[in-house]
């Protein structure tokens, strides 16, 4: 991948220490109304012209930030903003402008596609909501559309499920691009498919990204694949952010425990006679969002942990250049 | 040997006509041996493994060739006869163990449940036995974890309940198909670590079906790559990793992104996408996505060529 132009004066998006609190349960419930914290105070700057891959482990909230990111989600704590401007409870129709600027691909293209409309009026669709096209045009912008994701002409009047899934999600790539949007946050875009179209996939972002000038806000629970897109990975723990820092170098030395232990258990093709990688095997399972432990998070699945982490939070700092974490011990080399 | 299949086919009669899921797959495993076996969606590694273990019960689907399981032929076995062997000497793990369990009953009372059926011990020695079952799958609190129902548990704890309970009658052969790929990488290593622990200490024979090149890399002591219904390569670990032969094989591999050093610029993708089972192409399956192919490719099907290593591939034969 080339090194796209990244514009580090104009943040494009912004979230200042953002939450969202869901509350579950009924006052009739055993336990009652409960409050559960998907997200907690994250802290995230994103660049124009680079990509920010999400990554942790199932249920850490990296998809409830970013439909949050989208304001798929209302956000209950902090502040989201757009190039600046102060998005955090701006109302429907004041947000529809943005929409545009502002897009997101599912992983289930199957689920995220009518199944009884034609993949043509399906890329069409924001067209006709946001644009001031003609129908002509718009019919010519979507044989654009298609070319560039490289889907045939003659596909426009197929059906959803004439497709196989990659190319299921070359349509909802082509639906989400459609309105030349600024910044798309991908949930996933690449777990549904087999590992030979998901290289297909991955490429196909990248040379959007090249040819459209996009910033991604990448989410995917394989990590390999986070590190190929990415530029900058933030590692998300119970909703928060453990460590931030650049694609390669958080991946060859990962500083917080939990990131090393999460790097070390991915499976890779080894010639080698024996594994020479160290693997790092956390023990139990990620504590319930409902009762966070005090402390790190982290805190009763970690390998290094004393008492100081039993009782206080790190905080996300910067301890190198480019390079955030929050651990009261960080490997730093 | 414990399994050995010889030219296993399985088809399905369909609206469309006869539809070859499995064409001609043969393998052998020895005891305590892993075999991975690798594929995309619909290159029927689950259904191959699934005729083994006699739970092809669609009438429509015409079984042929041998399975034999410790030498006795396991194809056209009376159903009677199959139930005794699963679950006693050959057990299966699946990729969702919700589906593996039932809601309504505690783990405890389910794997108890399995063992009485295929040995006759008290209620209590059976819960015994559960205790030390659920410890070996590493159970933080095995005689809490009895009492629990499957709700209770985690993805990767229930997991390992499905696996305590395929060990509950020391299988010689267990059947795992994709069972971590629901899982998150810590977990799944976890369960990788597991089977490897099992291996040793129960001498099982493991067929692992994944799709995750990385996992079979870690895990199996041999491998075998399917596509669209064909073995296309296999060999040791070693022989396949370093030295993939077969063109699928290769690129495959190639368009696995890096975890370490430097980032290609582009992955190597496969153009395309498999090839439905109704409309192969004519020869060889791959043919079509294949960058090496040339003209012999488009009408033969290539068979398997090779010692321990062997691929089916007219290019890497004229090599």
């Amino acid at each position: 991948m080339s090194e796209p132009m990244i514009d580090k004066d104009r943040p494009i998006l912004e979230t200042r220490s953002l939450g969202k609190r869901f509350s579950i349960g009924t006052r009739f419930s055993a336990e009652g109304r409960r409050t559960v914290h998907a997200v907690d105070n994250v802290s995230l700057t994103v660049w124009r012209g680079e990509t920010v891959g999400l990554v942790g482990e199932s249920g850490c909230g990296k998809s409830t930030l970013a439909r949050c990111l989208v304001r798929l989600y209302d956000i209950t704590d902090g502040k989201l903003l757009f190039e600046g401007d102060d998005i955090t409870t701006k109302s429907l129709s004041e947000l529809r402008p943005l929409r545009r600027r502002l897009q997101m691909v599912f992983q289930d293209p199957s689920a995220s596609l009518n199944p009884r409309r034609r993949v043509g009026d399906l890329v069409a669709e924001p067209l006709r909501i946001h644009g001031k096209l003609s129908s002509r045009e718009i019919t010519q912008r979507v044989a654009e559309l298609f070319d560039l994701v490289g889907l045939q002409p003659d596909h426009v009047m197929r059906y959803p499920h004439e497709f196989s899934g990659g190319q299921r999600q070359r349509v909802g790539i082509a639906r989400a691009i459609a309105l030349n949007p600024d910044l798309v946050v991908l949930d996933e875009p690449v777990s549904a498919l087999d590992v030979s179209v998901q290289a297909q996939i991955v490429n196909l972002l990248a040379d959007l990204q090249e040819k459209l000038k996009l910033t991604y806000i990448f989410i995917a629970h394989d990590l390999s694949v986070v590190r190929q897109v990415s530029t900058r990975i933030a590692v998300m723990y119970l909703g928060s952010i453990v460590e931030e820092g650049p694609a390669e170098e958080l991946f060859a030395t990962p500083a917080h425990p939990y990131s090393q232990a999460l790097i070390s258990a991915v499976p890779v093709v080894e010639t080698t006679p024996s594994g020479t990688r160290k693997r790092i095997i956390l023990t139990g399972d990620v504590p319930s969002p409902l009762k966070p432990p005090p402390g790190c998070r982290f805190h009763p699945r970690c390998p290094i942990a004393v008492e100081r982490c039993r009782t206080e939070r790190p905080v996300l700092d910067e301890r190198k250049p480019g390079r955030k974490v929050a651990c009261h011990f960080p490997t730093l080399s | 040997m414990i399994l050995s299949v010889r030219d296993l086919k399985v088809s399905f009669r369909t609206h469309d006509g006869m539809v070859r899921a499995i064409d001609g797959v043969s393998f052998d495993l020895g005891e305590s041996e892993i075999l991975g076996v690798v594929g995309e969606s619909g290159s029927g590694k689950t259904v191959s493994l699934l005729a083994v273990m006699g739970l092809i019960t669609d009438p429509n689907a015409v079984i042929e060739g041998s399975i034999r399981y410790k030498g006795r032929e396991l194809v056209g076995l009376p159903a009677r006869e199959l139930r005794r062997l699963r679950g006693n000497e050959i057990a299966m793990i699946f990729q969702d163990p919700m589906t593996a369990l039932t809601p309504v009953y505690t783990i405890g009372w389910q794997i108890a449940e399995q063992i009485r059926a295929h040995r006759n011990v008290s209620k209590a020695k059976a819960m015994e036995r559960v205790e030390e079952l659920l410890a070996e799958v590493n159970f933080p609190n095995p005689h809490e974890a009895m009492s629990r129902y499957p709700h209770q548990l985690s993805g990767g704890m229930r997991q390992r309940a499905v696996i305590a309970m395929a060990l509950s009658c020391n299988p010689a052969l267990l059947v795992a198909d994709e069972p971590t790929t629901a899982l998150d990488v810590t977990v799944q290593a976890g369960i990788l670590d597991l089977v490897r622990k099992l291996r040793a200490t129960h001498k099982s024979a493991v067929v692992f079906i994944t799709h995750d090149m990385g996992v079979v890399s870690e895990l199996a002591d041999r491998v075998m790559v399917m596509y669209a219904g064909r073995v296309v390569e296999r060999g040791s670990r070693m022989e396949l990793f370093s030295d993939p032969r077969h063109p699928y094989t290769r690129a495959l591999l190639g368009s696995i992104p890096p975890l370490t050093g430097d980032k290609p610029r582009r992955l190597l993708a496969i153009p395309g996408s498999p090839p439905s089972l109704l409309r192969l192409p004519q020869g060889c399956a791959f043919g079509p996505r294949c960058p090496a192919q040339y003209e012999p490719c488009a009408t033969g099907k290539p068979d398997l060529r090779g010692g321990t290593h062997a691929a089916a591939c007219y290019r890497v034969a004229q090599a």
